[in-house]
């Protein structure tokens, strides 16, 4: 019986109830990651063309900043009927991730009911994708603050916003919230240990535009009410203000962005199977496509983040 | 019941036809001479015909032969004395064949007789019967002897997960084996989250592991029969054995009820873990498992033999690790067997069961700030019956009907840990059952063509229903033996197999949180056709057998979670689930030493097994989960001195398949909480860990000792699992520095070098 005790306490003290022994790995792949083409570019009635279009990295390089990233010297066109539009490289400071993201910006502004057509040239491939603005702008017709919603992603505060579906299409849905913010906000998810050193002080505001993670659908209420509780991004305080919208996004759209969210929830939650993020653009990965804002309605949070 | 009775006698007519007034039949049980426990598989050859017959899982058999004055029976079975006795056959006999046991004697446990050639003579194949003595020898887990870590060694099969008793058969998921103790499904077969399984080596008669070339008798799953039969009870004296090991303590009582005519068992195991793990952990920490098997028979008279049998096995446990995965589970089993066994004349077996099992499941896990609840249950009654006929010595004709009503209630719920407020809890009493029926009705024809050629051939015809859908198939199955000279033989079989309930895996925690549900309108029954073709050769009198099969399997309706798709409470998970097929091929060599002071074998396994699901990985094939190219086992036991046996195991297999992530892209036009870098994904299952190998030693010692004018015999086991504390793999997972992005990769492994010790008594 001595013996019995004493093995079981080395046997304990090395297994330590199935405690589980973690170490760092290395991931042989081959050398020669085959880097895939990114292209995201949204058209918005009324506004210029913003391409964004960059290279994928080893997944273990740490170099992943837009900068980085960003494909450089790629020929960037945008055809509607005989109207050609050769877009630019340009760049915008991000002062809320305090970084360069750099861009191919277009001159002639979209407009409803055309169809466009992207072409892309770069390192000797050429991706072409085109887009319709035809999606039907919705109203707004209420807005309420909720504390506490559940959801798959868990328990959030947030809005509700209620829209009247137009009927006889399937129609996709997104949130768009436009606020001014200074540096002591936080973003609600990834961003709790950014420090923001790129604001002149702790009063500057600069503009953020949040953009809701879910892609709602009309399916099964065409034609009929529909309710959305949308997960806000950015921490607030009461008396914000933000001005929201509801984008109706083109099919396209709608399917990259629900891909990207899934991947989202399947990286974070260790219960989700992977998601491969199907594309919609032969030979690159991405989307080409587009949206029509709401008209924006004023919201104002009657209470601080909980 | 009337139009079965009429079809078995036609059956048995068409196929007594070369049947004549001299024939004569006998027939009877073979049983160990000590405990009167029935010897299931036991050879029964007449030496003058060279013909000859085994016993069935009750230790019955039917030999019929010419009458004569005087025919030598032959009768043998691994482990035990040859026995051959001359009998006067003129007319039906009726025996009782006693044989004893080789390790009957003092301290004597070297298995030196008993031929056993039914791999080379009989046409079906797949089939490995486990040696119980091996389970008792091999080095094990912290001195736990552990029979499906057993099964893991053989080939064709492959443990899943580190450690855990899960095992694969030819490219099948884990769902795909039907565990069966005493007929009754054993659902979860798992103590301690799968490092040990709910089966006590104590109470266990026999073990039969079937992967291919399934007889009719059997189905409702695609890739493997694991028959478990327990034990009856010593019908002739009272026996207590007993054995405290570092994790639990078990006692099995057995003996006479009314001597030579009725017996019972009684065998319980249960945890002591807890006691040893409060002073190294924290509170919240815990773990109880204990399983009790009980069996009581009766024979009624020369014709009738009933049996009851119990099992319940149940865990709970609690494992709390701020930094880490933590759960909560309480998880059981239940099954109660009653079984008749009713001889019509001295040709006709017969066996009716009714089978109750009760197996549910309730899981919390979280990890990473992620939470997932999971609730099973499966509610199972069983009425069956089944008829061996033998009218000739060529033929054995075996057929059946079987009916059982399923009711099964999943639930699921994933979600993130709710920064305030409580999470969403399941409450069984709202969640909705999913009802179904499932019947069978099989006949097949064991057929002894001539001494060289023998076929198995039957059909088996399923049907179920659920959600108001009927599903109903035919399948044929077929296995057929050549004998190639007095020691080889060459077989090839074809199955057929559909199977009604699934066990959807997910693939990516780093806990199981798998759940059973049953085929509906969208999810249909899994199906494979099977072709294997193989040679077995014995050595040595039958002292060493070898065997080379290769084989084929395609399944069809593999039922996956969709990607990103995440649990709901909800009994209706169809709307997660993927459909896709799978196929498996590859080749098995065997050899193995079954007497002398050195027992073993090696087992090496080269397979390819792929799946391809329309809406997984762009449509295109990828490696199944547990696809392994290569799969090593070597075992031995070697009989030092007449008190001590030395043992090792040796696994070794390639490196598991997991889903990883080859490039990153970054986001940009996405709004604020798109914002970040995104996986490229060029294949599921694309990457291999690393291979997985160990070496288990262990030594036993022996002796019968004498106390107060009494023999009892003692036993002190000692183990090392994972002798050189490789490293292996159990999961992988990445951390991604919230400042620099980089990821790095974490590799998580479970079980380091661990000694173990038991003791173990009987008398």
């Amino acid at each position: 019986m001595k013996t019995v005790k004493k093995v079981a306490s080395i046997t304990i003290a090395a297994l330590l109830f199935i405690t589980a022994c973690k170490k760092d790995i290395t991931i042989n792949f081959p050398a020669d990651h085959n880097s895939k083409v990114f292209i995201e570019g949204m058209l918005y009635p009324g506004k210029k063309p913003q391409i964004f279009i960059s290279k994928s990295n080893p997944f273990f390089s740490s170099n992943v900043s837009p900068q980085q990233v960003f494909a450089r010297r790629a020929v960037v066109k945008i055809t509607s009927g005989t109207t050609v539009d050769v877009l630019v490289q340009d760049s915008i400071f991000n002062k809320f991730r305090c970084r360069w993201e750099p861009f191919y910006r277009g001159n002639i502004p979209a407009q409803y009911g055309k169809t466009y057509t992207l072409e892309v040239n770069y390192d000797g491939n050429i991706y072409t994708a085109s887009t319709t603005i035809n999606q039907k702008a919705v109203a707004i017709e209420s807005i309420e603050y909720t504390a506490e919603f559940f959801d798959v992603y868990g328990g959030h505060d947030g809005v509700i916003l209620k829209i009247t579906d137009p009927p006889g299409t399937r129609d996709y849905y997104r949130f768009q919230m436009n606020r001014m913010i200074d540096s002591s906000v936080r973003h609600a998810h990834v961003l709790d240990k950014f420090i923001n050193t790129c604001v002149s002080g702790p009063d500057e505001k600069f503009p953020v535009t949040d953009i809701g993670r879910i892609v709602f659908t009309d399916e099964n209420a065409d034609g009929q009410k529909i309710l959305m509780s949308i997960e806000v991004t950015h921490e607030y305080e009461k008396g914000d203000k933000g001005w929201i919208f509801i984008q109706s996004l083109d099919r396209n759209s709608a399917e990259f962005y629900k891909d990207l969210d899934d991947q989202l929830q399947a990286i974070k939650n260790p219960f989700v199977e992977p998601v491969f993020i199907n594309t919609k653009i032969p030979g690159a990965m991405g989307v080409f496509g587009s949206a029509v804002l709401s008209d924006s309605v004023l919201f104002v949070y009657p209470r601080d983040h909980p | 019941m009337k139009l079965l009775m009429h079809i078995i006698y036609v059956l048995a007519l068409l196929c007594s036809t070369t049947a004549t007034a001299q024939k004569i039949t006998i027939s009877g049980y073979v049983k160990d001479q000590v405990s009167r426990e029935v010897l299931i598989g036991a050879s029964i050859v007449n030496a003058n015909s060279k013909t000859g017959t085994s016993t069935n899982q009750y230790g019955f058999f039917s030999l019929t032969t010419p009458a004569t004055d005087t025919i030598e029976l032959v009768i043998s079975y691994q482990g035990y004395n040859i026995q051959a006795k001359k009998i006067i056959a003129k007319t039906n006999i009726r025996l009782e064949v006693f044989l004893e046991n080789t390790s009957a004697m003092l301290n004597e446990v070297i298995v030196t007789a008993g031929k056993d050639d039914r791999n080379i003579r009989k046409a079906q194949m797949g089939v490995i019967d486990v040696p119980i003595k091996a389970i008792k020898n091999l080095p094990v887990l912290m001195g736990e002897r552990d029979l499906l870590k057993i099964i893991q060694l053989l080939p064709g099969v492959q443990g899943g997960q580190e450690g855990t008793t899960g095992f694969y058969v030819r490219g099948g998921n884990m769902d795909q084996n039907l565990v069966q103790l005493d007929e009754a499904t054993v659902y979860n077969p798992n103590h301690l989250f799968g490092l040990f399984s709910t089966f006590n080596v104590n109470a266990i008669n026999n073990v039969q592991l079937i992967k291919g070339g399934f007889p009719a008798e059997y189905g409702g799953r695609l890739s493997s029969i694991l028959n478990i039969t327990m034990k009856e009870g010593n019908k002739s004296k009272y026996q207590v054995e007993g054995g405290i090991g570092l994790l639990s303590n078990n006692l099995t009582v057995q003996g006479p009820i009314q001597k030579n005519k009725s017996s019972f068992i009684v065998s319980a195991r249960q945890s002591h873990i807890n006691l040893l793990i409060k002073p190294f952990t924290s509170s919240g920490n815990s773990y109880k498992f204990y399983d009790i098997n009980a069996k009581i028979n009766f024979e009624l008279g020369s014709k009738d033999h009933l049996f009851i049998s119990f099992f319940k096995g149940n865990d709970k446990a609690g494992y709390n690790n701020p930094n880490s995965l933590n759960y909560i589970t309480d998880f059981g089993n239940s099954t109660a067997t009653v079984r008749w066994n009713h001889l019509l004349g001295s040709k006709v077996f017969s066996n009716t069961s009714f089978i109750y099992n009760d197996y549910n499941l309730a899981l919390a896990t979280s990890q990473n700030n992620y939470y997932s609840l999971l609730y099973t249950a499966i509610k199972d009654v069983t009425a069956k019956t089944d008829f061996t006929i033998t009218p000739t010595t060529r033929h054995k004709i075996k057929t059946g009907f079987s009916y059982t009503s399923h009711r099964l209630t999943p639930a699921s719920f994933s979600a993130s840990i709710p920064r305030r407020g409580n999470r969403i809890t399941i409450n069984k009493g709202n969640i909705n059952s999913l009802y179904s029926d499932e019947m069978a009705f099989y006949i097949a024809n064991e057929w002894d063509a001539s001494t060289k050629f023998g076929v198995n051939y039957g059909l088996r015809v399923p049907v179920f229903t659920a959600s108001g859908k009927t599903y109903s198939y035919i399948e044929p199955r077929i296995s057929s033996k050549l004998s190639v000279g007095a020691t080889t033989s060459v077989k090839a079989s074809y199955t057929r197999m559909n199977q009604f309930l699934h066990l959807v895996p997910n693939a990516t925690a780093g806990l199981p949180t798998d759940i059973w549900i049953p085929s509906g309108k969208k999810t249909k029954p899994q199906s494979s056709t099977q072709y294997a073709i193989g040679v077995y050769k014995n050595f040595l009198d039958d002292e060493i057998e070898a065997s080379l099969e290769v084989y084929h399997k395609r399944m069809d309706n593999q039922v996956l979670f969709g990607e990103g798709k995440q649990l709901k409470i909800s009994s209706n998970l169809d709307s997660l689930l993927v459909y896709g097929k799978g196929e498996s091929y590859g080749a098995e060599f065997f050899l193995k030493k079954n007497t002398g002071t050195l027992t073993g074998w090696i087992s090496y396994t080269l397979s390819n097994t792929t799946q391809q699901f329309n809406d997984l990985n762009f449509g295109k094939e990828f490696p199944f989960k547990y696809d392994r190219r290569h799969v090593l086992s070597v075992t031995g036991s070697y009989q030092l001195t007449k008190a001590w046996i030395v043992s090792a195991v040796f696994v070794y297999s390639s490196g598991p398949a997991s889903t990883i992530p080859t490039g990153r892209i970054s986001t940009l036009n996405s709004g604020t909480i798109f914002e970040g870098n995104y996986y490229v994904y060029e294949g599921r299952n694309n990457y291999r860990l690393a291979s997985y190998h160990r070496l288990d030693l262990s030594a036993s010692n022996k002796k019968t000792v004498r106390i107060w004018k009494k023999y009892y015999e003692r036993e002190w086991s000692f183990s090392v699992y994972n002798a050189y504390s490789r490293q292996n793999p159990y999961f992988i997972y990445f951390e991604i520095d919230a400042l620099s992005s980089k990821p790095t990769a974490k590799q998580v492994s479970l079980l380091p070098i661990i000694p173990g010790v038991s003791f173990n008594f009987k008398f």
